[in-house]
């Protein structure tokens, strides 16, 4: 006879849905776009009044923001772009964004906003923000904002059925348990067992959402990384997909390089496109997720 | 246990940040622990004095001190929540990896031990995007917090990897906790130990705590409570405690003297420290073999 395990489920008190949109800021949107396209991403829309594009895969929106308020640091034509922003679909999103504060969230500057429908916003790591968006199910946050493009498809499907599985976050050594804390306390993440990791990249800490519908990584510094320049920032996208092989296939053939060497070099579990732009990578890997 | 472990404050010095900076660097010291006002103070500005530093080549031991900041509600809590925000602004500026924050002494502060619990998840929170550690220190006079080991209770509860202590030996002294009660405490949850003696026995009133905390402060191994000093850091050793001491020397007559012989007398008591925890250590060590 066996008993079922009562196990409480990892609570979810701000109603976490999921991923509404991860946003890059970037001095160069064209070459960005570019990259993007070979990844998947159509273009749809355009900002009324900012420099912002609205990109869609799928059941992913990524938000190219090249607003001069978004760039501070980056006004070098050739700097690199940054994921600046991850929006949280949430039940509630001025309750989420007043459980955060209260729990000791630092509120967002408004001006490095990229819409001008008031989305709440907190502070993420590095310069990054964390947004929360409520309105996802029966109306759309870009309608106020955007205007779409004439002849664009509204809703590109995606390649190879990828949708985003997860964030990778690179922080100083010795800083895992206070990010651990940050996402665990204002979110309700949860981390993941040692050694239970997806992909080709099975390093540092797995966290996971309490919608179960995506992951964050944290990186600290590999050991005797001393001279290597090392950040705290939100550095890659990871994208799920049910079958890695005809996903890299299908980019492959878009004309996405991905790195064919060593452990990384792409396999049932994973792949990892070559950087572009200075420091844009993508991550695939092997999802269980249903988007 | 060596002289780099050290650090003076700079509450310990008369004059310009600049003079104190140099004074503590030629005495041999590679680190120091500021204090707000000798940023929020400069003559030229916040940013001269953060330059200031960063020029000196000292590390920043901490950054101190948020005062009465637990325990508040409504707006006096809303209100202190914004100063700890501009410190913390302030200590990530300095590129100082600890803020020191004191127990309160607010009357309107509450003795709900959920409340205080709640506050410090809520600074420790606050800290976490800067990188900042917070050390919670218990103030002999504090309003409900006076002893290390309630500190020790309210830090280890909220369970903060960013949250931990900071021990001063003058409060401990001043309230008479002695350092067996260390063993109640993870060594590597003690952000910081301040370091300091008095010229007599007994404080038996908050006032005369008060009084002799601000004006009458010496360096360890010039006050009367040699052993207990010596003991305190000892007992910190063994437990593994392997982070910064500080001077914390509050003394009217140390602000009339010139800054470099002050730092000397700084200098002579790391001395004497070392010395107290290496004798004791040693016999030990051989009565093992």
């Amino acid at each position: 006879m066996t008993v079922k395990e009562q196990l409480p489920e990892p609570s979810n008190p701000l109603g976490i849905d999921g991923i509404e949109f991860i946003e890059f800021a970037t001095s160069q949107p064209q070459a960005l776009g570019t990259v993007l396209q070979r990844m998947g991403f159509a273009p749809v829309a355009r900002h009324r009044s900012r420099e912002v594009m609205l990109y869609r895969q799928g059941p992913m929106n990524l938000i190219v923001n090249a607003h001069p308020d978004a760039l501070p640091g980056m006004s070098a034509p050739e700097a690199t772009p940054e994921l600046k922003a991850i929006a949280l679909r949430v039940r509630d999103a001025a309750y989420a964004w007043r459980h955060a504060l209260e729990l000791g969230a630092w509120e967002m500057p408004t001006r490095a906003s990229a819409m001008e429908l008031n989305i709440p916003g907190i502070h993420g790591v590095g310069d990054s923000l964390v947004y929360f968006v409520d309105r996802y199910k029966d109306f759309s946050i870009y309608d106020v904002d955007f205007v779409s493009l004439p002849g664009a498809p509204r809703n590109p499907p995606a390649v190879a059925g990828l949708h985003y599985f997860g964030v990778v976050q690179s922080i100083y050594g010795d800083r895992t348990r206070d990010w651990v804390d940050f996402y665990r306390h204002l979110f309700g993440f949860s981390v993941l067992p040692e050694g239970q990791y997806f992909g080709v990249l099975p390093k540092g800490t797995l966290l996971e959402s309490p919608c179960h519908k995506f992951y964050l990584q944290l990186i600290e510094p590999p050991p005797g990384s001393e001279e290597i320049h090392w950040e705290e920032a939100l550095v890659r996208i990871g994208l799920g997909a049910p079958d890695v092989p005809a996903a890299t296939r299908a980019l492959k053939e878009r004309g996405v390089v991905f790195v064919d060497r060593g452990p990384v070099q792409p396999s049932e579990k994973g792949a990892l496109t070559q950087v572009s732009l200075g420091g844009v990578t993508f991550e695939l890997v092997v999802s269980h997720l249903k988007p | 246990m060596n002289l780099d472990h050290f650090g003076m404050d700079t509450i310990t010095l008369a004059g310009p940040l600049e003079g104190k900076l140099r004074a503590v660097g030629e005495a041999g010291f590679t680190q120091v622990m500021l204090n707000a006002n000798d940023i929020a103070g400069h003559p030229a500005g916040a940013q001269a004095a953060i330059a200031t530093v960063r020029k000196s080549g000292l590390r920043v031991t901490g950054f101190q001190v948020l005062r009465d900041f637990e325990g508040l509600s409504g707006h006096l809590h809303a209100y202190k929540v914004d100063i700890a925000k501009a410190m913390l602004e302030m200590c990530h500026a300095l590129d100082s990896r600890v803020l020191l924050v004191c127990s309160s002494t607010s009357a309107h502060a509450t003795a709900d031990f959920d409340s205080l619990k709640k506050d410090l998840q809520k600074i420790a929170m606050l800290a976490v995007p800067y990188g900042i550690r917070i050390a919670y220190e218990a103030l002999s006079w504090g309003r409900h917090v006076t002893e290390y080991p309630q500190a020790w209770d309210i830090v280890a509860e909220a369970d903060r990897a960013n949250l931990g202590l900071a021990i001063d030996s003058f409060h401990a002294l001043a309230t008479g906790t002695g350092a067996e009660r260390l063993d109640e405490i993870v060594a590597d949850r003690i952000f910081l130990v301040q370091l300091a003696d008095f010229m007599w026995q007994e404080i038996r009133s908050r006032e005369e705590r008060i009084n002799t905390a601000r004006h009458f402060r010496v360096f360890p191994g010039e006050g009367v409570h040699s052993a207990e000093v010596a003991g305190l850091v000892r007992s910190l050793d063994r437990m593994g405690y392997r982070g910064d001491y500080s001077f914390e020397v509050f003394n009217d007559d140390y602000t009339q003297l010139p800054p470099p012989v002050v730092a000397a007398r700084a200098r002579r008591s790391v001395k004497w420290l070392t010395d107290q925890v290496s004798r004791r250590s040693l016999p030990l060590r051989g009565a093992r073999r």
